[in-house]
């Protein structure tokens, strides 16, 4: 469903991807782990389109986004919970969930898919008139993820869900994005947390300096020693 | 210096300061989208109004009968709404769009020489001389005779028209998807694209209002004022700004309040004062009120969260 093709792509002088060639199959989860400053995040901007490429190809259900704006590409069906959850703090839990909804034409879809979330996210049902801005942290998470599923993606871009959450929201935040590929949505997990990313996922790929290194099932590369070795804290 | 003294003061203050609120939305809703000063706020209202001298000119909208006055003065408020929105779109698309990632300072330059553009666009429409305009209405006091207090046709024309665009356009901001779109791209445009949202439309919409706005007050200052000229969008494009720094750049309340603050503020000082010192007191007030509180009455703190 997604073809990353030989992508490159960084920030004026730096090249932050250089030739990275992914694919996620319909309801595929597939996780991207690597080091900090690896290329992770700018991989799930390019296929937004929030960084330009500079070379290769993204594709999506056979269709180009190249060179699509963002919001093109948003409407397309991929869905992005962004690094640092970025919902907007001056908005309140529900305007933050309508605007995920922003490219669906159906409002009565968009409430009845907010209903949806909260039943996900109980806590969110009990703060809807709060700003975003004044959510816990955990609580940001699941509105960052509740957010990008009102706007129905076929595929969901996560980069860094469980990043400075308490272990019990953590375990909830997986628990969510394990059950999103029986409703069919395809996910890019892009994971410090590597030991619970690599469970969850059906596949996964190894980012070292803007390169891929190493491919696999998540058990595969769970029991590869060099993953072990650099991701998993063992050697 | 009665009680009757004061409370004429204040109306002509709130009747201002309704006047000084509705341009200094156009400053405020700019800037709270792409962080740009529009300098040249004041002269597109300006050159607002000389299209507004021209149609009532050429339409010798002067000698109507007064019954259909209003008619004639709410197509004026939409005509110049739609041509200052316009001109104001086109002006971002031409000139601030491409300077979208550049570091503030060069829109905000180019502004400043849009400022100057217009300047000469007035100048070579209207003259250097300054321009009486019609007189639509009389000055008859519209407030019954024994409450000693003056609220002319004309002052009413300035409620009448700001508070319901007031109205409308907080409606828009909040319940309209256009509007939480709006919020959105202000508080983190790269999000907002990420959910969908088409960020330039959004800052295309946003000049758009705030010009319509614009070209609302050229028309409400012109037939309130009734003398206009190519300078005087820098006087008064300066207090409206004064208003939304007040009152918290950013921030549609904040404008709003701003402009009543100032309105009253000069109203109360010509009056107690002297005309002269007007200028000096509206500003010196402004520098108390940002030295304690810096992001003016209604603006946020700006806080870095990690």
């Amino acid at each position: 469903m997604l073809e990353v093709r030989d992508l490159e792509a960084g920030y004026g002088p730096i090249r932050a991807l250089d030739g990275v060639s992914i694919e996620i199959g319909e309801g595929e989860t597939v996780a991207i782990i690597g080091a900090n400053g690896a290329g992770k995040t700018t991989l799930l901007m390019a296929i937004s389109g929030v960084v330009p490429t500079r070379r290769g190809s993204v594709t999506f259900r056979g269709q180009p986004l190249t060179g699509l704006p963002t919001h093109a590409i948003a409407k397309l069906g991929v869905g992005h919970a962004p690094e640092g959850r970025r919902i907007f703090p001056r908005l309140s839990v529900r305007e933050n969930l309508q605007l995920g909804g922003f490219t669906q034409t159906n409002r009565a879809a968009v409430a009845r898919d907010i209903d949806e979330a909260c039943a996900i996210f109980p806590v969110l049902g009990e703060r809807m008139s709060q700003m975003g801005g004044t959510l816990s942290g955990g609580e940001q998470q699941m509105l960052a993820l509740a957010r990008a599923l009102v706007g129905r993606p076929k595929l969901l871009l996560l980069d860094e869900p469980s990043l400075g959450l308490a272990p019990l929201i953590v375990q909830k935040i997986f628990e969510v994005i394990g059950s999103l590929s029986k409703r069919g949505i395809a996910v890019v997990l892009v994971e410090q947390n590597a030991r619970a990313a690599l469970k969850l996922a059906d596949r996964g790929y190894v980012l070292e300096t803007g390169r891929i290194t190493l491919s696999g099932s998540g058990k595969e590369l769970s029991g590869d020693r060099r993953v072990r070795e650099a991701y998993l804290g063992e050697g | 210096m009665s009680a009757q003294f004061f409370l004429q003061q204040c109306l002509i203050g709130l009747t201002n300061g309704a006047l000084i609120a509705l341009v200094a939305l156009g400053y405020t809703m700019v800037y709270g989208i792409i962080g740009l000063i529009n300098f040249a706020h004041g002269d597109l209202i300006m050159l607002g109004a000389c299209l507004a001298l021209s149609i009532v000119g050429a339409l010798g909208l002067a000698a109507v009968d007064p019954a259909v006055t209003w008619v004639a003065i709410a197509g004026l408020v939409l005509v110049c709404g739609l041509a200052c929105g316009s001109l104001n779109v086109a002006v971002d698309r031409i000139v601030y769009k491409p300077l979208r990632n550049a570091p503030k300072l060069a829109p905000l330059v180019s502004a400043i020489g849009v400022s100057f553009i217009f300047m000469n666009i007035g100048l070579f429409w209207l003259g250097s001389a300054d321009r009486s305009f019609p007189e639509l209405l009389p000055s008859d006091n519209v407030l019954p005779d024994d409450w000693g207090l003056q609220f002319t046709q004309k002052d009413r024309l300035v409620v009448l028209i700001v508070v319901p665009l007031m109205v409308a356009l907080s409606i828009l901001v909040r319940w309209t998807k256009l509007g939480k779109a709006m919020r959105a791209v202000s508080q983190d445009p790269t999000a907002a694209a990420l959910v969908g949202v088409d960020v330039d439309r959004v800052i295309a919409a946003t000049f758009f209002i705030g010009g319509f706005l614009g070209g609302a007050a050229s028309v409400v200052y012109s037939l309130y004022i009734n003398t206009i000229g190519f300078q005087m969008g820098f006087q008064n494009g300066l207090y409206a700004f004064t208003a939304a720094v007040l009152g918290g750049i950013g921030s549609i309340p904040g404008a709003v309040l701003g402009g009543v603050v100032i309105g009253l503020v000069r109203a109360l000082a010509s009056a107690y004062v002297g005309e002269r010192w007007t200028g000096a007191i509206v500003f010196a007030i402004l520098i108390v009120i940002l030295v304690f509180r810096p992001e003016g009455l209604l603006g946020r703190r700006v806080r870095e969260k990690v």
